[in-house]
């Protein structure tokens, strides 16, 4: 990956996480407000491996905590985490899989919802289970309905920019 | 075209056109112990950050570093909301169009009732001004005349059930202190637990720790808001005996003690009672309160710094 590329994945996740903290954290549509920044991160970290995921998520969770006055740290754990296991994913079985974005968020949603909890949890603080229990399925879906229009977004402006990146395939003929 | 005596595999297999190598995945190429490393640090950098930051929430390096990052990305921040606030209201707009009707005939008979009321207090508001000219009465100061309102901008709103906090546009530079207390237009909204140069975290009535005494104005029954179910607050700690009605207006109870001071001026508006219940095994009565600010769409507050 070049720097080039690692620059326009920070654009990105920037962009999407000041969207997150100031738009999208209101937008309480089915119940939960969705979250583009999940779904971004899922699709740079498939797009571009578990590396770039994990420092991707890194550096979303720094700004999210930053832009919202959190605990600092809290946000990037969890997302850094979430970044790696979805790269890695990628890397693997879901690599050009049509059906690897979609399955990926919403494994991704659950499992970040239920990592923060258990962070709160141990940090002492506030952990309410119960509406995360309640919130959960429909941030799933509200986050379904982003990952197509943002997965296409991505994987566009993350397109490879050299020849040899570009995928190759082998056509029978005769 | 493959020759039709070849079979396509052999076609293929014999094929002299160089193909380019096949496309490695980026981070593939990368040996296994250089993604460990890296995923490692930047979970021991996660977790160094959580720890100092949670040891010292209001000051040192890092909450130095936290308060220049967030000042920066303030801009943006405001941009963003101001770009989506046309949608919002849009939303907001077609979303409210089919209750408009049956409010709009409430909100008349309301506004009727509280025209009289209104004319009532002021004969019994000026009546009061004398008589504390009359008996040298002392008081602490009281909101909104013992207050400055210094207006900011929201810049994030709670993420998700965790979080009943807001960022403010506004800090120690305009005077904001910790536990001034926060309003909008229409109540209150909380107080701030956090603050950094340029911007203020505020605490939400609806947060898990957050308590305030309250007053019904009407019956004079005092009690302590905590939050509720959702987004709704509970009036506890009114004993069974008391008198508390379905629409009393609650404000903010002030300071009783002045050894112990309360962090509210007395009388900022804080919701009605929505519903009061009794039940055999609790110990008190069970209030609901609906609060008069919308604490899940604010775009403004104003934080009250005594002058």
């Amino acid at each position: 990956m070049s720097w080039l590329d690692g620059f326009k994945a920070a654009v990105i996740l920037f962009v999407a996480a000041i969207l997150q903290v100031s738009v999208f954290s209101q937008a309480h549509v089915l119940g939960a407000p969705p979250d583009i920044l999940l779904v971004t991160l899922v699709a740079v970290a498939l797009l571009r491996g578990s590396v770039v995921g994990a420092a991707g998520g890194f550096f979303a969770g720094i700004l999210v905590d930053s832009a919202s006055l959190g605990e600092l740290g809290l946000t990037s754990l969890v997302l850094t985490l979430a970044g790696y296991w979805i790269g890695r994913y990628g890397e693997t079985t879901g690599r050009d899989r049509f059906h690897a974005p979609f399955l990926s968020v919403a494994v991704i949603t659950v499992l970040y919802s239920f990592g923060l909890l258990v962070v709160h949890f141990v940090l002492g603080e506030t952990a309410p289970a119960g509406r995360v229990f309640e919130g959960v399925a429909p941030a799933a879906g509200m986050n379904l309905v982003l990952t197509a229009p943002v997965y296409a977004l991505v994987r566009r402006l993350l397109r490879p920019s050299r020849r040899d990146e570009l995928s190759t395939e082998v056509q029978l003929i005769g | 075209m493959a020759p039709p005596n070849r079979s396509a595999r052999a076609a293929v297999l014999a094929s002299s056109v160089q193909r380019s190598k096949s496309n490695p995945y980026p981070s593939k190429a990368r040996s296994a112990l250089t993604r460990r490393i890296v995923l490692s640090v930047l979970v021991f950098a996660a977790l160094a950050l959580l720890t100092i930051s949670f040891r010292t929430p209001s000051g040192g390096v890092v909450h130095g570093a936290q308060g220049v990052v967030s000042s920066a990305l303030k801009p943006f921040q405001i941009a963003a909301s101001r770009v989506a606030r046309p949608f919002r209201d849009a939303y907001g707009y077609v979303d409210s169009l089919a209750a408009a009707k049956s409010q709009n005939e409430k909100l008349r008979k309301e506004v009727t009732q509280l025209r009289a009321q209104y004319l009532q207090s002021k004969s019994l508001a000026a009546k009061a001004e004398d008589f504390q000219k009359l008996l040298n009465y002392e008081q602490g100061a009281t909101y909104p005349t013992g207050y400055r309102a210094v207006n900011a901008a929201v810049i994030s709103f709670p993420s998700g059930p965790f979080s009943q906090t807001i960022a403010i546009a506004t800090g120690r530079n305009d005077g904001i202190r910790i536990n001034t207390p926060v309003v909008s237009g229409d109540g209150l909204v909380g107080r701030v637990t956090n603050v950094f140069a340029r911007s203020s975290v505020v605490t939400l009535l609806t947060d898990s720790n957050s308590y305030v005494s309250a007053r019904d104005l009407t019956t004079g029954v005092r009690g302590l808001i905590r939050h509720g179910q959702g987004e709704t607050l509970i009036l506890d700690q009114v004993a069974k005996e008391l008198l508390v009605n379905k629409g009393d207006a609650l404000v903010t109870d002030g300071t009783r003690d002045p050894r112990y001071p309360d962090l509210y001026p007395y009388g900022i508006p804080i919701g009605t009672v929505s519903s009061v219940g009794i039940s055999d095994t609790a110990s008190f009565l069970q209030v609901q309160v609906n609060p008069y600010a919308n604490l899940g769409s604010l775009d403004s507050v104003a934080a009250l710094v005594k002058r």
